[in-house]
């Protein structure tokens, strides 16, 4: 009974593993679009999205002292709700971010032919180990709030900064020659629509 | 009669495939893959005769022909491998160290489990055979999936066939082989070769033209060794795991 469970649950595995083998979309890691879409996204975050000041006023227990001080406690209630959605949403940011990176990794890995198996299962691991952390984080955000943790500020805006430095290292890796030629062929595609 | 039909709808099937394979030039793309098709077609026609003519020599050619009909399939095994990963020599050698790992472990096996395991009949000694095969088989297209969906590799419609059409068989010879070996020969029997027809079909359909497989632009390939992105990489996460445990604390 037991050998019978056994060959079984390999069967469904495999049954599981072709199900999503084939409905799979199409992914474009280490191909010009994707690289120079990442660029872009990068840009954006680092010019618009993510700046250090913007995160701090996100998260400024001053916006909270003065709703306490002046506002009664449902406007107070409802401000505290929408500042715990914001927090929860910079995490999942910074969540795309991990992503994003592992992605990257992978999309150049796939191609070194001197790749070590221990190396890339221990980067899986890593990869995991981040991205459960941040999932547990969104849920410490949503137990707790957002102004739960005095230091969340200042480590919030540190690790917005740091994301998109990171990025920018990641994308870094790319032969400065090749984003050129993207840039330039991007350019004349651009010019001859 | 139910058999028959089934078994000759699967030798149909082979011919039009092996026929559209050379009209549609598909031959000497896919070599391992026709190579099983025409062995399935040389090795089953034979048994579907003793079958009909209800000869005792019949268990034995069924035998012989399963046999020699799963071990040509590793073939597909092969196809698979060196169309979907030869691009991407990374993934490739994680995929290859995977599959010598599991090879290794499954030796093992086979040595310690003939002297542990209840001897049976002569029939139930095949069946567990061919299913011991089969879950090796199982074991290596399974391992080929999750290479491919982590590094997030592209297949084609004639890889994505072949796929689906040889890992649906798997799956229900396994599943069959199974149910037999643990409460015999059982009407289960038949899902196996009907199984077959289902892959023939969808190999028919995938396999109608060639696709190749999705290739990446090869002026984007990075200039860094795998350290240095390794390095890079780590570094980028030990930042963030750091700074998130900033963001933990109260």
């Amino acid at each position: 009974m037991i050998q019978l469970i056994l060959f079984s649950l390999i069967g469904a595995l495999l049954v599981f593993a072709l199900f999503f083998a084939m409905r799979r979309g199409p992914r474009t890691e280490g191909s010009s679009t994707a690289l120079v879409g990442a660029r872009q996204a990068l840009n954006s975050l680092q010019a618009g999205l993510l700046p250090p000041e913007l995160v701090e006023r996100i998260f400024a227990p001053e916006d909270y002292e003065f709703v306490a001080s002046q506002a009664p406690k449902d406007v107070r209630d409802l401000f505290c709700a929408e500042r715990k959605k914001v927090a929860i949403m910079w995490v999942d940011q910074v969540r795309q971010q991990i992503r994003s990176l592992m992605r990257f990794h992978l999309g150049s890995a796939r191609f070194h032919a001197g790749l070590s198996l221990q190396t890339e299962i221990g980067l899986a691991v890593d990869f995991t180990g981040l991205l459960i952390a941040c999932r547990a984080l969104q849920v410490l955000l949503y137990l707790r709030g957002a102004y739960s943790a005095p230091r969340m500020v200042g480590a919030t805006a540190a690790t917005a900064t740091r994301v998109c430095r990171i990025s920018e290292e990641s994308l870094a890796f790319l032969n400065a020659a090749s984003i050129g030629g993207l840039g330039d062929r991007s350019a004349g595609a651009a010019r001859l629509l | 009669m139910a058999s028959s039909i089934i078994w000759w709808a699967g030798i149909l099937l082979t011919c039009s495939i092996l026929v559209r394979g050379v009209s549609a030039k598909l031959l000497a793309r896919y070599p391992f893959f026709y190579a099983y098709n025409l062995s399935v077609l040389v090795a089953w026609v034979p048994p579907l005769f003793l079958y009909v003519a209800n000869s005792p020599a019949y268990n034995t050619w069924y035998w012989i022909a399963q046999l020699l009909t799963l071990i040509v399939g590793y073939g597909i095994l092969l196809e698979i491998f060196k169309h979907v990963l030869s691009p991407y020599p990374g993934a490739e050698r994680f995929a290859r160290l995977a599959g010598i790992v599991v090879f290794g472990a499954i030796f093992c096996f086979a040595l310690v489990y003939p002297l542990v395991k209840s001897h049976g009949g002569a029939s139930a000694t095949m069946v567990e055979f061919e299913r011991d095969l089969r879950t090796v088989q199982a074991i290596f297209i399974l391992g080929l999936l999750v290479v491919i969906a982590y590094y997030g590799i592209e297949i084609g419609k004639n890889m994505k066939g072949m796929i689906a059409g040889y890992g649906l068989y798997i799956v229900t010879s396994l599943v069959t082989l199974a149910v037999r070996s643990y409460a015999g020969a059982s009407l289960v029997w038949i899902i196996q070769p009907l199984s077959y027809d289902v892959s023939l079909v969808i190999w028919m359909i995938a396999l109608w033209s060639y696709h190749p497989n999705p290739i990446l632009e090869s002026s984007v390939r990075l200039e860094a060794e795998y350290e240095a992105l390794v390095a890079k990489t780590r570094g980028a996460m030990g930042g963030m795991r750091s700074q998130l445990g900033r963001v933990a604390r109260p």
